[in-house]
């Protein structure tokens, strides 16, 4: 292994290219140590391994899936991951941050269209009224008037309970 | 429900477009609002949902026109008697959690509790004919969710296990013979076209079946964002066209290679009306060609019915169901083929 250019001691091995003031470059090999006392940036991270660095991540994910609990049935998203099923409906609220690109990726679209429950129907008109709601109380707060402010704060807490989203 | 007699109101008569289209399905996956999935539910909970949809099919009438069989009468015997009369999916069958089955008489409903989902209902209609399968499958769908309460979601739609199932729930599937297409090597170009506007080809019981006697079903991918109306439109649509290619390989077929053609479709009754031993699958063969030569008018003494009958029931379990024994493989194949001569042979 060829020797570092600036020591002569230690094994090179970091390549660094120099641009010199009249535009010609010159390479030379260093060693780590060298490198970093000249400061040449970035040898920390062109030490680590990158199969290293990717399992790290992965058992980061895989740490956070674990942890990562529907509060209905107890499933993990680690756990979904495994099986490709969810454990009830209350999973799609819980997980709904990792699970919307999921499904879109699955179906390519992320609003339902088409057939709805009675209890649908309801919810649907109630989440119009949270959107006239929010409307309103931001009408009312550039208008100033905070006791109706206030009020429609109340009723748009409710409605937004309701509709469950 | 356990007579292999009549067959289905779905296979006795040759519905719209019914030289190519055997049959119309409409599956829809649904869960009850406040019980975890099928497979997080603990037994208790399994039995909640089947004692529940049981009542709710009761208050609804229903149990007046089918019948309801608990877990304990669903064995592995009539499981297969099921799937064979496409009343139940292979994972259903599979299943080892507590199920439940409603069948309506003519078997043209059924409905699957505790499968992957709480509910799959399924109804079945003969030829290209969404409009029936749809009416039939909400009717119970409706009168279910009023006693039982869905989940859903206004974003999601009906929530299901599985995410590939969201949204409207539905699966809409035609299951086509398509031996033209095989035959003039055209099946290729169809099964990509499909494939290219988001169906999905399989075989005939669905998921992971292979494809048997040129048979093929047809079905939507996706559930969400599209309206029921519009996934059957597009069903529809490639069905049509299907059916369109198909007619036409028959006639470059029946104009260029009728001596063939005729002699594949001759021959082969010839065996089923002559033959001492017949495995299932080579009944369902040459079934399959008679029914080529049916529809082609070649055959003219047999209707398309009687062939899709037949084709029913020298499947092992409905056979040993309508010969009310159970046989070892060797003694019926010779069963079967009596059956069949008995049956050709007038």
């Amino acid at each position: 292994m060829k020797k570092c250019d600036s020591c002569g001691e230690k094994p090179a091995t970091i390549k660094v290219r120099q641009v010199n003031k009249d535009g010609t470059s010159t390479e030379v090999e260093v060693c780590t140590d060298c490198a970093r006392e000249k400061g040449i940036s970035g040898v920390e991270t062109i030490k680590i391994d990158i199969t290293k660095v990717l399992d790290e991540i992965r058992s980061k994910v895989d740490e956070e899936d674990k942890k990562l609990i529907c509060d209905g049935c107890g499933m993990s998203f680690a756990e979904f991951k495994r099986l490709g099923r969810l454990g009830c409906s209350a999973c799609y609220t819980s997980f709904a941050e990792r699970l919307e690109p999921i499904v879109r990726r699955i179906q390519g679209a992320g609003q339902h269209v088409g057939k709805t429950t009675k209890s649908g129907r309801k919810q649907a008109r109630e989440r119009m009224s949270v959107q006239r709601l929010r409307e309103d109380l931001k009408t009312a707060i550039q208008d100033e008037d905070y006791e109706k402010a206030a009020e429609l704060r109340d009723q748009l807490n409710r409605a937004e309970k309701n509709a469950g989203s | 429900m356990r007579a292999a007699e009549p067959v289905g109101g779905w296979l006795s008569v040759a519905g719209p477009d019914g030289d190519v289209v055997v049959s119309s399905r409409v599956r829809l996956a649904r869960n009850l609002a406040d019980v975890p999935f099928t497979t997080k539910a603990k037994p208790a909970e399994q039995t909640r949902v089947i004692e529940g949809t049981r009542s709710a099919l009761e208050e609804g009438g229903f149990l007046e026109d089918g019948g309801f069989v608990d877990d304990e009468q669903l064995t592995d015997e009539y499981g297969r008697f099921l799937l064979e009369r496409h009343l139940v999916s292979p994972d259903f069958v599979e299943n080892k959690v507590k199920r439940g089955l409603y069948v309506n008489k003519d078997e043209t409903v059924s409905l699957m509790v505790n499968e992957e989902d709480h509910l799959r209902i399924q109804a079945l209609a003969a030829g290209l004919d969404f409009a029936s399968a749809l009416g039939r499958a909400f009717g119970i769908d409706e009168k279910l969710e009023s006693q039982l309460g869905y989940a859903f979601s206004p974003q999601f739609g009906f929530l299901t296990a599985c995410p590939t199932n969201v949204g409207t729930g539905m699966r809409a599937s035609v299951l086509v013979h398509m031996p033209g297409l095989v035959l003039t090597k055209e099946i290729e170009k169809v099964l990509r076209g499909a494939a290219h506007i988001g169906l999905m080809v399989r075989g005939l019981h669905g998921e992971g079946s292979e494809t048997r006697g040129n048979f093929f079903q047809i079905s939507n991918q996706k559930t969400l964002g599209q309206s029921e109306s519009e996934i059957l439109e597009t069903v529809t649509e490639i069905a049509r066209q299907v059916v369109e290619y198909e007619r036409k390989a028959r006639e470059y077929l029946v104009e260029n290679l009728r001596a063939e053609v005729e002699d594949k479709a001759f021959r082969s009754l010839a065996v089923l009306r002559s033959a001492r031993i017949l495995t299932s699958n080579e009944a369902v063969n040459l079934l399959a060609t008679v029914r080529f030569g049916v529809s082609l008018g070649i055959i003219n003494e047999i209707s398309l019915p009687e062939v899709s009958r037949l084709m029913l029931l020298v499947r092992p379990a409905n056979l040993q169901v309508l010969l009310g024994e159970n046989l070892k493989p060797p003694e019926r194949d010779e069963r079967r083929a009596t059956f069949v001569r008995e049956s050709l042979v007038k």
